[in-house]
């Protein structure tokens, strides 16, 4: 990915003072999801978000990409102000790539039909070019000749598979991954992770949500440590996991641990 | 082969089929108008359907209301007034509706009561799409538009197409009614041979074959349709 001296210069993510609070639900009080974050990503980082359930790690990548409005605050991603109401919000998501928890494959449509129907229509590629591109995908993240299969005959190792390929093949600026390997078999896991390294090293620009210690000492470039929809403590993986000077990141790490 | 005789004597007694095909014609054009109103309705009740149920989850109240409302009113009144209502008073009401053939005024008569059916069985599918199905379709960049054309529609309808077919079902029964409007359907055919011939066997069972076969094609395009909008493992992978 060739980068001009200006992208390094300018972050991909960057978000100011951004809050948000969901509303009351039944008997519940009103929930402050995002208690003012400000987090910078430049070009090719890798930034891994950790931190208890409840924290608001998933509240911060939706809003990263407008599936979660803000209440206050800007964000600005791939160049395009997020939090501005006359952003083209489905222009932004197309050059942002994001990899969920439970796949959020189309269940309706073949693997082959998964990866190419995004670039078919929101791209504008012919069919014959969105499906050769959609092929290259399937064999690099090694399901190729499960092309023709419908997510409920699919693995979830390997509908997670055909769900990074799906973004990959947008050519997005940035992936988001929202705790990708959460509801995996403990033997799906490892590939996961491992294709989730190779794009790292490829210079991919990633936000990373997961509870796998190992893969955000071995590939982050940053930990970032929320809690109560703030972030507490960052730093080098090295740093954050033997060094933490907060409490509250202390503890969280010995329980994980 | 002689005890075959009175067997097949017995049968033509009961149910003469020379005198069914003496009726050939009359049947077919009967069949036609049958076929006819119910896919011109089955069609338009399906995109009014679609809108009605598109009105009733938009988060405009005042859309929402005025949908429901029209849902209650078809649903609390009886299919023949309705038909009626159309018939005898659109003319009054829309002066060029007058020269409209009976089968046009029925077609438009069933479309109005059958749509607001068509519109809560659609809703309830629109609803039944799961929320991360929208999210993936969100999170590669699809409009509202490619995100209803593409993926909430087609699981929509792919979901609810048991509850469809019962609903056409019901539809094409529902346009024996129009013979009482002068449409001369299937129903109205079979009436004919009976009242010239005083054969109602010969009528009335042919009609309900009829019938019964068109809803064996129905089932089967149901299916074929599922198949079309959500690939051959839908139901599998639903249930
Ligand atoms: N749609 C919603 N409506 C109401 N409250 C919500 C909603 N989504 C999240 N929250 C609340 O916002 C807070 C942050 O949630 P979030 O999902 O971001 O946490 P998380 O760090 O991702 O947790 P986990 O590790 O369990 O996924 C939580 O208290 C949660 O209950
Ligand atoms: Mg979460």
């Amino acid at each position: 990915m060739p980068a001009t001296p200006a992208a390094i210069a300018e972050p991909v993510i960057q978000t100011r003072q951004v809050r948000k609070t969901f509303a009351a639900v039944g008997g519940h009080d009103r929930c402050v999801a995002l208690a003012g974050v400000d987090l910078d990503v430049t070009q090719s980082e890798v930034v891994v978000i950790i931190g208890p359930s409840g924290s608001g790690k998933s509240t911060l990548l939706r809003t990263l990409n407008g599936l979660e409005t803000v209440d206050s605050g800007t964000i600005t991603v791939a160049g395009r102000k997020v939090t501005d109401q006359r952003t083209d919000l489905p222009a932004l998501r197309a050059d942002v790539g994001m990899v969920f928890q439970h796949f959020n494959l189309f269940l309706h449509k073949t693997a082959l039909e998964n990866v190419a129907l995004p670039q078919r229509i929101v791209r504008g590629r012919s069919r014959s070019q969105a499906e050769e591109i959609a092929m290259s995908f399937l064999k690099r993240v090694g399901v190729d000749d499960r092309r023709d299969h419908y997510p409920s005959q699919l693995s979830g190792g390997q509908q997670q598979r055909v769900a990074i390929a799906r973004a990959l093949a947008m050519h997005p600026q940035v992936m988001l991954f929202d705790e990708a390997t959460s509801a995996l078999d403990p033997e799906m896991v490892g590939g996961i992770l491992d294709l989730m390294r190779e794009l790292a090293s490829e210079g991919m620009t990633m936000a990373v949500v997961t509870h796998e210690m190992g893969f955000a000492r071995d590939v982050a470039d940053r930990v970032i440590f929320m809690d109560g929809g703030g972030i507490v403590e960052q730093g080098a993986p090295e740093e954050l996991f033997d060094g933490a000077r907060n409490a509250r990141t202390r503890q969280f790490l010995s329980q994980i641990h | 082969m002689t005890f075959l005789e009175p067997v097949a004597d017995w049968i033509v007694g009961v149910y003469n089929f020379r005198i069914v095909a003496l009726y050939a014609d009359e049947f077919a054009r009967g069949i036609t108008n049958t076929l006819l109103a119910a896919g011109a309705s089955l069609a338009l009740s399906l995109i009014l359907g679609t809108l009605l149920a598109a009105l009733r989850l938009s988060s405009n109240r005042l859309l929402s209301a005025l949908a429901e409302i029209y849902i209650q009113v078809i649903r609390s009144t009886p299919l023949l007034l309705q038909i009626y209502i159309v018939y005898f008073a659109l003319p009054l009401l829309v002066p060029a509706t007058a020269r409209w053939p009976e089968l046009w005024i029925g077609i438009l008569a069933l479309t109005l009561h059958t749509a607001p059916y068509m519109a809560e069985i659609i809703r309830s599918g629109i609803q039944s799409v799961a929320r991360g199905q929208i999210e993936g379709a969100l999170a590669v960049g699809m409009t509202f538009r490619q995100r209803a054309q593409h993926i909430v529609l087609p699981q929509a309808f792919a979901n609810i197409m048991p509850a469809l077919l019962g609903q056409t079902a019901i539809l094409v029964k529902d346009t024996s009614l129009l013979s009482l409007i002068t449409v001369f359907d299937l129903v109205a055919a079979g009436m004919l041979l009976n009242s010239e011939r005083i054969k109602p066997n010969e009528g009335f069972l042919s009609v309900a074959v009829i019938y019964f076969a068109i809803y064996l094609l129905l089932l089967l395009a149901s299916r074929f349709v599922e198949r079309k909008l959500a690939g051959p493992a839908w139901n599998k992978a639903t249930a």
